[in-house]
């Protein structure tokens, strides 16, 4: 090798070292993206806290449970709202296209704060206590969630093709916007059918 | 009990997350608040629901634990922001150091190396003698 090569050689280890010396100071300037998708995430178990049993023929006064769950991963701390809503086959579901709620009223609500990766989990209970056949139609008045009693006067039409009174309950997660100071419907719902008819 | 106390329980939660929402940007420890930060949520909810059916009284009883809870989760994590903003800098000044004398070590290593082995490099190539082959 010539002297001009080892010249090289020297110069470039040298900047490697000073690289290397310098990366306290660097790393204060200079930050890299923490990368991988940001997003929140809603689901329901059954009563064993699988994905099966979810009640559906169900009786006035009879206690149903299952598990509500929010996940977190929007990589940082963040502020939820589950608003639990009861409707009727033609009563409005919430629209994903338009990120837009269901304008029904919420029955029940959850509010819970999440750190970033960390899980809520949580039993819910519910029971319909008052309901009967008037003129045809199934009225539910009152429902219980976790032993609040909630009064909603819905009705379901006899669905002849299903054979039955259909009611749905759903839950939709809402997340708090700190620039606007409100919360917002953050475009999940999650519910099941239940079958009034026995 | 006025719908007003509800939307103003509703404003001490908005400020104690938004509070520990800043201290989480500057690596504060919030795991302590956040956990408080969720008792006041449920009170929060349950104040809200309790209104809703007319429940005032029990409303009125959630509301104040809110603010009460909220209130005090928004000094400490001003407290706890600030600790952390001065940690920060101060970790910063020895990164700083750190680096400058690293630096500085590495630069002065690099020359003398550089001239030691130059020296060397020619020193040794004026004691080569040439060699002469006969053909």
């Amino acid at each position: 090798m010539k002297f001009n090569d080892y010249r090289t050689v020297f110069q470039v280890s040298s900047l490697a070292l000073v690289l290397l010396a310098a990366s306290p100071a660097l790393s204060l300037i200079v930050s890299f993206p923490s990368g991988g998708e940001s997003f929140s995430e809603l689901w329901l178990l059954g009563p064993d806290n699988v994905a099966e049993n979810f009640p559906f023929n169900i009786q006035a006064g009879q206690e149903n449970s299952l598990f509500l769950g929010v996940s977190n991963h929007l990589g940082n701390s963040a502020y939820y709202l589950v608003s639990v809503k009861f409707r009727n086959q033609t009563q409005p579901l919430p629209n994903i296209n338009s990120s837009e709620p269901s304008s029904l009223p919420s029955i029940h609500e959850f509010q819970l704060i999440l750190a970033d990766g960390d899980v809520w989990e949580t039993p819910v209970t519910f029971e319909i206590l008052d309901a009967s056949v008037e003129g045809g139609s199934m009225v539910v008045k009152s429902v219980s969630i976790n032993d609040r009693i909630v009064q909603v006067d819905c009705s379901s039409s006899w669905d002849s093709e299903d054979r039955g009174f259909y009611f749905q309950l759903f839950f939709e997660l809402w997340i708090y916007n700190s620039e606007r100071s409100t919360f917002e419907f953050h475009n999940r719902f999650v519910g099941f059918w239940l079958n009034m008819t026995g | 009990m006025a719908a007003s106390s509800i939307s103003e329980a509703e404003g001490w939660m908005a400020k104690a997350y938004e509070a520990v929402l800043d201290a989480e940007r500057v690596d504060a420890d919030v795991s302590g608040l956040l956990v408080r930060l969720n008792d006041a949520a449920v009170l929060l909810s349950e104040a809200r629901m309790a209104f809703d059916v007319g429940d005032f009284e029990a409303a009125a009883g959630y509301v104040e634990s809110t603010s009460e809870v909220g209130c005090e989760i928004v000094d400490e994590a001003e407290l706890l922001k600030i600790e952390a903003a001065n940690a920060r800098v101060y970790s910063s000044w020895i990164f700083l150091a750190i680096s400058v004398v690293g630096v500085s070590v590495v630069v002065v290593a690099s020359v003398v190396g550089y001239r030691f082995f130059k020296r060397y490099y020619y020193g040794r190539l004026v004691k080569m003698k040439p060699r002469v082959e006969s053909s």
